[in-house]
């Protein structure tokens, strides 16, 4: 079964050209054009991954963000963030606090976004590692 | 007064003297004149020229004693507060005894007349210097009271002992109300306390600033300059003086600059990122069939378009702002500006069947206008127009007189404007949430025609809208001289 990807951007020609990759890749495609649309569809359906951008009408990626992690089914949905807006972002915090697993500066390339995102579907289906406590 | 006792009895001995001296006479004449005159008559003769000489000695004293009497009221009847004029200075006859001390007197009132004229001039240009350093003091009082700037001093003690009216303001202090006690009660702003009470602890002359924030109930948030510098010496005189300078329009313009790049940096990463990812899956051989290649070239192409907009649209309201534009303002006609305006965008009209009305004034309106610049606002003003009117709507261009005005404007039946909208529109990178969806734009054509019409042609432009019903740009110019009056038919 294919993996799901959302993307969420609001420019038409960005989210053609990630859409076109990923097909090709195999991954079973969705788009939205701002935030939330994109929050819609995920309430619809949960992706594996989500890859948004960060300057968006009506809800922006941040928001996004926000929104998904405080909603408890949603806490571990592996996060991808576009953005243009470049060293005004903490990557950083997006990384510590909010579990956005990579953030990617726009002009970005399709392939690197691709591997990214493999990477990330690749770490997600690993099993976790067995706990250990002190004496076992 | 010695030499006047010397004086007085020099008189009475001599008085004794001639007394003496006229018994001894008669004496010695007493047996002459007794043969002749008998012994009677010689006595009396005697007597006679003792009571003469008597006589001479009385009239001598009254007189030294009139003299000096008179010389004393002259004496007393002096002004001794005022400077002498020794021609005025009475004076003893050169054989009174009391001549000598009289001169000395004279010249003892004279030196005293001379140092009273200078104290007076001294105290007189003191009184002056007292009078003009109140007078500084009240204006420097009245300057220091009147500074925009905020000012705090403090003792060495950091407590408060002195503010400005500026000041009082700030810290919600009434006209009324005392200013002092400890800065960290007197003052509700820790930063500004913290930088005093540092500055306070530093050698004098030392110097301290900070950039601190102000809240002030019911106003805008204000930004400040915080400059300490210790005072006086580090003794008892010590103390801290605070100004404080308003930076706020500073830091807004700051924070426009910091807006304004970040935004020219999405607004040229956007279209780049489109062109970088086309590219690349043309390159990795993504697309399999020729209308996907032709597809992604295209755009490509009209993501480059966008980006080359957006950079000559940056660069001629950087130069219009910056003064370097060159400007070539002649006579023009304003209906043929519009009529070439409508020309140009009328095939984009047709294509999304928008009716696209000329309603242009008969009238000759003449305007000192730049050609191309104007031209290129008014396409500006009627593609926004096109673009945001849906199939089927209609935008009108007209142009009328108005007394020594000319004004034209363009109208439509599109989207509309929300009230905020309406204010910000014309800001740069401002762009309505919903435009985004109906069409492309860089956010810089309509403070683009702002500029060309205020700056560079000094007329005046608005807009009128009601959301969902349509939008009205309204473009005022001066008129250009008599050929205003002029109808077209005239001209031609």
């Amino acid at each position: 079964m294919s993996k799901s990807v959302l993307l969420c951007d609001d420019e038409v020609h960005i989210l053609r050209a990630a859409e076109f990759k990923f097909q090709r890749a195999g991954f079973d495609v969705r788009t939205a054009a701002d935030g939330l649309e994109g929050w819609e569809q995920i309430l619809a359906r949960r992706p594996d991954l989500l890859i948004t951008d960060w300057q968006m009408p009506r809800l922006d990626g941040f928001g996004l963000v926000q929104r998904i992690r405080a909603e408890e089914s949603l806490s571990d949905l592996p996060i991808i963030m576009l953005t243009a807006k470049g060293f005004e972002v903490s990557h950083e915090e997006l990384r510590a606090h909010w579990g956005v697993r990579a953030v990617l500066a726009k002009p970005f390339s399709p392939r690197e976004l691709l591997l990214r995102a493999e990477e990330l579907m690749a770490a997600a289906a690993e099993p976790a590692a067995p706990v250990t406590t002190a004496g076992s | 007064m010695r030499s006047m006792k010397g004086a007085t009895l020099f008189h009475w001995l001599a008085g004794c003297g001639l007394i003496l001296a006229g018994a001894l006479c008669a004496s010695a004449l007493g047996p002459w004149t007794d043969a002749r005159l008998g012994p009677l008559p010689s006595a009396a003769a005697g007597g006679a020229l003792i009571a003469f000489l008597f006589a001479i000695a009385f009239y001598r004293c009254r007189w030294l004693n009139r003299r000096s009497q008179i010389y004393l009221e002259s004496l007393a009847q002096m002004d001794p507060m005022r400077a002498v004029d020794p021609a005025d200075f009475p004076r003893l006859p050169a054989s009174h005894p009391l001549a000598d001390a009289a001169r000395r007197l004279q010249d003892l009132f004279v030196a005293v007349g001379e140092r009273l004229r200078l104290l007076e001039q001294t105290n007189a240009a003191l009184e002056v210097r007292a009078i003009r350093a109140v007078q500084e003091a009240e204006r420097i009082r009245q300057v220091f009271m009147g500074l925009s700037d905020p000012v705090f001093v403090a003792n060495q003690y950091g407590e408060l002992v002195l503010i400005n009216r500026a000041a009082r303001e700030l810290i919600g202090l009434k006209d009324d109300e005392p200013a002092g006690g400890p800065l960290a009660e007197a003052i509700n702003a820790p930063k500004l306390v913290d930088l005093m009470t540092a500055t306070l602890r530093r050698p004098c002359g030392s110097t301290r600033a900070v950039e601190l924030e102000w809240h002030l109930p019911g106003q805008p948030q204000r930004w400040y300059r915080a400059t300490a510098c210790k005072t006086g010496d580090d003794g008892r005189d010590a103390g801290v003086v605070a100004v404080l300078r308003d930076i706020s329009d500073r830091k807004a313009l700051q924070r426009r600059h910091a807006e304004f790049v970040s935004a020219v940096s999405h607004e040229m990463k956007t279209p780049l990122a489109g062109i970088k990812a086309y590219v690349e899956l043309l390159a990795d051989g993504d697309a399999d069939d020729e209308a996907t290649r032709e597809e992604f070239l295209r755009v490509i192409t009209s993501q480059t378009d966008r980006l080359q907009r957006l950079i000559d649209n940056l660069l001629n309201i950087s130069r219009i702002e910056a003064g370097v534009v060159e400007v070539r303002k002649e006579p023009r006609s304003l209906n043929e500006i519009l009529d070439e305006a409508a020309r140009v965008v009328r095939p984009a009209a047709e294509a999304k069947q928008i009716d696209l009305q000329a309603d242009l004034s008969p009238l000759y309106l003449g305007v000192a206008a730049d050609r191309d610049m104007l031209l290129q606002a008014a396409i500006n003003l009627l593609s926004n127009a096109v673009k945001y009117t849906r199939p089927g709507g209609r935008v009108v261009l007209r142009s009328r007189m108005s007394d020594d005005e000319v004004r034209f404007e363009v109208a439509d039946t599109g989207v509309g404007l929300s009230a905020e909208d309406c204010e910000k529109v014309f800001e740069k990178f401002y762009r309505v949430k919903k435009d985004k969806d109906m069409a492309s734009g860089t956010g810089l054509g309509l403070p683009l025609t702002k500029r060309i019409v205020e700056d560079v042609h000094g007329g005046r432009i608005s807009v009128e809208s009601v959301l969902g019903e349509g939008s009205t740009f309204v473009v005022t110019l001066p008129a250009a001289g008599q050929r205003a009056v002029q109808t077209q038919g005239e001209r031609l």
